[in-house]
């Protein structure tokens, strides 16, 4: 009894670190560029962003983990894209209603997390196939990953851009501020060089 | 018969998710649309107070139907900014446009006889940063402020301190400074006239 416990905690343990680094949905499965390379211009979006994917994908997962023995294999993407846009609709309305001046800066990419391929990628390959806690534990390590991902990514191009983070000024007042930062060239950059960087480290390793 | 069962069968669970989901959704959206709509109004009003500082409050006065430039019809709603000293201060209403990148609107404020601009402020835009989005600094918006109501033309150079009809563009900048010309040209004539005709305003030509 305690093995099988052990063994689950382990396969807890490992699904959450999956998310975080060995399966990073940004860096490893680069999957989600849209929203990557959109809304990273300034941390505070990033990670409101991110919070915005961690409850869909929360949510959804566990919605079709319970209901992964009812699938019926040909109509599953149908169900999965239900799933999802109910609780991107719900998280749209929520920004909207409680931080309208975040809404207007993400603009339409929170609808747009509906077709996020992380979700449909984690409903598919995960909750669809895995119990309830995997399922919960999987939502947590990936939107956990692609938040981390998008705040660092989001932080380089806000301090490049502006000289400061999260709008509090860090670099000293001489700073030359670096606007194309700010601009898709400025994301497109950024993501290219911490990709090849994280490449660069996991190749030491193995 | 066979085959609505089998329908039934590989629906069923559709059927129940999507009627379940979209309760969720309306009782969600009735009980959050009051405060959505209240910030957009809290918005609006925050951005023709900016323009007309004497104003206490703003009261719907009508909705008017205009022409975009490309011969789409758009409603918009003229507000009449009322103070209790002097009555009726000014009006504002909302322009739509065609951006550099998106669609821009813009907050119009005008006098009460609709003889000079009182300025514009930009309710929503997706102009390029550092570049067209300084459509929304205050400096440049200035110049609109005590301009002629009438029709605005757009200049590469020019003394942007003088107030006229002639608007200064900012360099980098010109399609967003033709956009926001172009928007407040087309939207504040059709708006004049309707005003006229509606006899909110006295005929000022």
């Amino acid at each position: 009894m305690s093995d099988k416990s052990a063994g689950t905690a382990k396969l807890y343990k490992e699904t959450l670190i999956a998310g975080l680094w060995r399966e990073n949905p940004v860096f490893r499965l680069l999957l989600g560029m849209c929203p990557t390379l959109a809304v990273t211009a300034a941390v505070k979006p990033a990670v409101t962003m991110g919070c915005c994917v961690i409850f869909v994908l929360l949510c959804s997962n566990i919605v079709v983990s319970l209901m992964r023995n009812l699938l019926k294999p040909h109509l599953r993407i149908l169900m999965f894209t239900l799933t999802i846009a109910t609780f991107v609709t719900i998280a749209d309305l929520f920004l909207k209603a409680f931080v309208p001046g975040m809404s207007e800066a993400l603009g339409p990419y929170v609808p747009l997390i509906i077709v996020n391929c992380i979700i449909i990628c984690r409903a598919e390959a995960c909750a669809s196939k895995n119990t309830l806690g995997i399922s919960i534990i999987d939502a947590l390590g990936m939107g956990a990953g692609f938040t981390l991902t998008l705040c660092v990514l989001a932080g380089v191009r806000e301090i490049l851009s502006t000289g400061a983070v999260w709008e509090v000024a860090i670099l000293p007042a001489g700073f030359v501020p670096w606007a194309a930062m700010r601009m898709p060239v400025g994301a497109f950059i950024t993501l290219g060089l911490l990709l090849a960087l994280v490449n660069a480290l996991t190749k030491k390793k193995t | 018969m066979l085959k609505i069962k089998h329908f039934i069968e590989q629906s069923w669970l559709l059927i129940v998710s999507a009627f379940c989901f979209g309760l969720l959704i309306a009782v969600t959206n009735a009980a959050w649309s009051p405060m959505i709509e209240q910030n957009r109004i809290e918005k609006l009003n925050d951005l023709m107070g900016g323009l007309l500082t004497k104003a206490e409050r703003f009261e719907p006065e009508a909705e008017l139907e205009i022409e975009s430039a490309k011969g789409k019809k758009v409603k918009t709603s003229v507000y009449k900014a009322v103070s209790e000293q002097d009555g009726c201060v000014g009006w504002a209403f909302i322009a739509t446009g065609a951006g550099f990148a998106d669609k821009i609107e813009l907050v119009v404020a005008v006098d009460k006889d609709f003889g000079s601009f009182a300025g514009f402020a930009v309710l929503a835009s997706n102009e390029t940063p550092g570049f067209g989005d300084r459509i929304k600094l205050p400096s440049w918006r200035s110049q609109f402020v005590g301009a002629p109501a009438g029709k605005l033309t757009l200049s590469k150079t020019g003394d942007i301190e003088k107030i006229d009809s002639e608007i200064v563009a900012i360099s980098g900048a010109t399609v967003s400074s033709e956009a926001v010309v172009k928007t407040i040209n087309n939207s504040a004539e059709q708006v004049k006239r309707q005003m006229q005709e509606k006899g909110l305003i006295g005929d000022v030509r």
